[in-house]
């Protein structure tokens, strides 16, 4: 793929939480959509006010943990009736109490391995190159304490002049405008 | 989902909102018609078979059980957040203590059990062992095995240790419930700036009260359930009924956070997150649950010994398979599968259904565990007026309890005012990480 070019978006930059749910609600309800949060710590407000919709990883992750549990339970109850019947303690060979913590090891294992592997999978991580840490505020802040609110060009309702003069009522602490 | 730039205020009246009478009233009625069809279903039972009064001792051991669950149950996890700190021990902080305070009423529920042990208790009362022996229920050999354990456990198995031991434990949870729940509106009345002190101090009691409550909550439930059946031993019992107890009260606290959300103080405290959080802690101790209950099946399963293996026999044959099973499916696998949703988590309805699920799950669970310890019911489950005794006599006495739970309740403010979290959780959600 030829490198893109021209403008990612607009940048704005807010002190606290409340102020980014603020804004990020406020362009929502203003038409924009491609638009995206970016702060410090998780923020259940800000995913549900840019209308985060659901993805697939609990799915995954379930389809996994089955999965694991009907593998390791098949599993030993092949190689306990089938593959090397043994007579243990005159105990029936399809013993299930035996099987459970096997299978219950695996259903965590594979859960587990299929949320990280789906999670990754879905989100496009790990990536290399990311436009916004073009923006110097973004790189010194957006790990520790500032919050961040991004109109992505994209969206067909950008146009730089516009979108900076909208973003600029929202009364953030600064816009600035990010590269490729 | 609400959302301010500024926090929210407590609202001037803290007091438990107007509704809980109404719920008081409804509690007294369930558990006057309740009481009622108990009585009639022992006299049925007795006519039918002649263990009507019986099993209305056998229930009313149930209904013990499942109040002393709510009642000791309250205390520890009051103690557990005590120590653990975090907003949803805020929250529920006033409901617990409530909670822990009803013990006066569970200790008035144990005194039948102590004038009947010898009805119910084979130690107490050897005539037990000799008509079930003349009745055919169990061997010679059974006999045997049983009289010697009797005399094996005698120190400890006797009518007066037994009503030493309880009192003595009641006295405890007691002087902890006291010293907890009095201190609790001590540090409200105090300056707030001594609450660092009050919360080591808090911390300081209810530390040790924890391993003190695990011990004679371990005492408890081997004296009252275990030794109905004197052959048998397992170390892990008394855990067992704790984490039991910590499942019931974690869905109790939900449905009664939820509930007076209806109405203030708990409409401005009750946030999503801690709703969220409590989910999740039930939901862990879901797990904990079938992961001791399964332990412990497992190791008597593949030891195989016939001292240990006929308390899972007498709980497994002659159609108790049926219920087992069904007890896995209640209060296991729907509450674990139900919980693992994060939007019933969040969803207000639907938690509390799931929760009033799960109190019915323990109660459907103690059945499982109080009732084949009797001979004429080991291995042979059947249809009888007495056995619908669990399905009366425990509810009577849950609703009445209920009832002195909601008058403990109106008795203080609902919400802890010289708390750091206090300020904390008026903030908006997201405002912290």
């Amino acid at each position: 793929m030829p490198p893109r070019e021209g403008t990612y978006g607009l940048l704005a930059e807010f002190e606290t939480p409340s102020d980014l749910v603020r804004a990020a609600r406020q362009a929502r309800e203003d038409g924009w959509r491609r638009l995206d949060c970016y702060s410090p710590y998780p923020l259940e407000e800000a995913a549900e006010a840019i209308g985060f919709h659901r993805n697939k990883v609990p799915l995954i992750t379930l389809i996994g943990g089955l999965m694991g549990v009907a593998a390791m339970f098949l599993l030993e109850t092949w190689i306990s009736t089938l593959a090397y019947p043994v007579n243990i303690a005159g105990r029936p060979l399809y013993s299930w109490p035996a099987f459970i913590v096997p299978a219950y090891e695996w259903t965590i294992l594979w859960a587990g391995l299929s949320a990280a592997f789906g999670m990754l999978a879905l989100n496009g991580l790990p990536a290399l190159y990311h436009p916004l840490f073009n923006a110097p505020n973004f790189r010194d802040g957006a790990t520790t304490d500032k919050f961040f609110l991004c109109l992505e060009a994209l969206d067909p309702k950008f146009d730089l002049i516009e979108a900076r003069k909208y973003l600029e009522g929202l009364d953030p602490v600064s816009v600035v405008e990010v590269e490729y | 989902m609400a959302h301010g730039t500024h926090a929210k205020t407590l609202p001037a009246d803290l007091s438990a909102p107007a509704f809980v009478d109404a719920w008081q009233r409804r509690a007294l009625i369930i558990g006057a018609v309740f009481s009622i069809i108990a009585v009639v279903l022992a006299f049925l039972g007795q006519a039918q078979d002649g263990l009507g009064w019986m099993h209305f001792l056998r229930a009313w051991l149930h209904g013990l059980m499942m109040t002393f669950g709510f009642a000791v149950g309250g205390l520890a996890v009051l103690m557990l957040q005590y120590c653990s700190g975090g907003k949803w021990g805020l929250l529920l902080r006033r409901p617990l203590e409530a909670m822990s305070r009803t013990l006066p009423l569970v200790f008035l529920y144990w005194i039948p059990l102590a004038f009947t042990q010898g009805k119910l208790f084979m130690w107490a009362n050897h005539g037990i062992v000799d008509q079930d022996f003349s009745l055919g229920l169990i061997t010679r050999e059974q006999v045997e095995a049983i009289d010697h354990c009797i005399a094996w456990k005698h120190a400890m198995l006797n009518p007066t240790m037994f009503v030493v031991v309880s009192v003595l434990c009641f006295l405890i949870w007691g002087w902890y419930t006291w010293r907890l729940t009095s201190l609790g509106l001590k540090r409200d009345s105090d300056s707030p700036a001594n609450t660092p002190w009050w919360i080591k101090k808090m911390e300081n009691i209810s530390g040790p009260g924890l391993v003190v409550y695990s011990l004679t909550m371990t005492a408890a439930a081997i004296y009252w359930v275990m030794s109905l059946d004197v052959t048998w031993y397992s170390s892990v019992y008394g855990l067992l009924y704790l984490v039991g107890q910590g499942y019931l009260v974690l869905a109790f606290s939900i449905i009664i956070a939820i509930r007076l959300a209806q109405g203030e103080p708990f409409k401005t405290i009750l946030r999503q997150t801690e709703q969220h959080d409590l989910g999740k802690m039930t939901f862990a101790f879901v797990m904990l649950n079938i992961y001791l209950a399964f332990a412990q099946f497992l190791i008597i399963w593949s030891g195989n010994l016939p001292e240990e293996i006929n308390w899972y026999l007498d709980r497994i044959h002659g159609h108790w398979g049926v219920i087992i099973t069904l007890d896995f499916l209640f209060h296991w696998l729907i509450p674990f599968t139900l919980l693992l949703s994060r939007d019933i988590k969040r969803n207000k309805k639907r938690l509390v259904r799931v929760c009033q699920w799960m109190i019915f799950a323990r109660a459907f669970d103690l059945f499982w565990l109080i009732e084949p310890n009797f001979k004429d019911a080991a291995r042979n489950l059947h249809f009888s007026w007495g056995i619908l005794e669990y399905a009366a006599l425990p509810v009577a006495m849950i609703a009445f309890w209920f009832a002195f739970f909601c008058n403990r309740l109106k008795t203080r403010p609902l919400v802890q005012i010289n708390d750091p979290h206090t300020a904390e959780i008026l903030e908006p959600e997201h405002a912290t990480a």
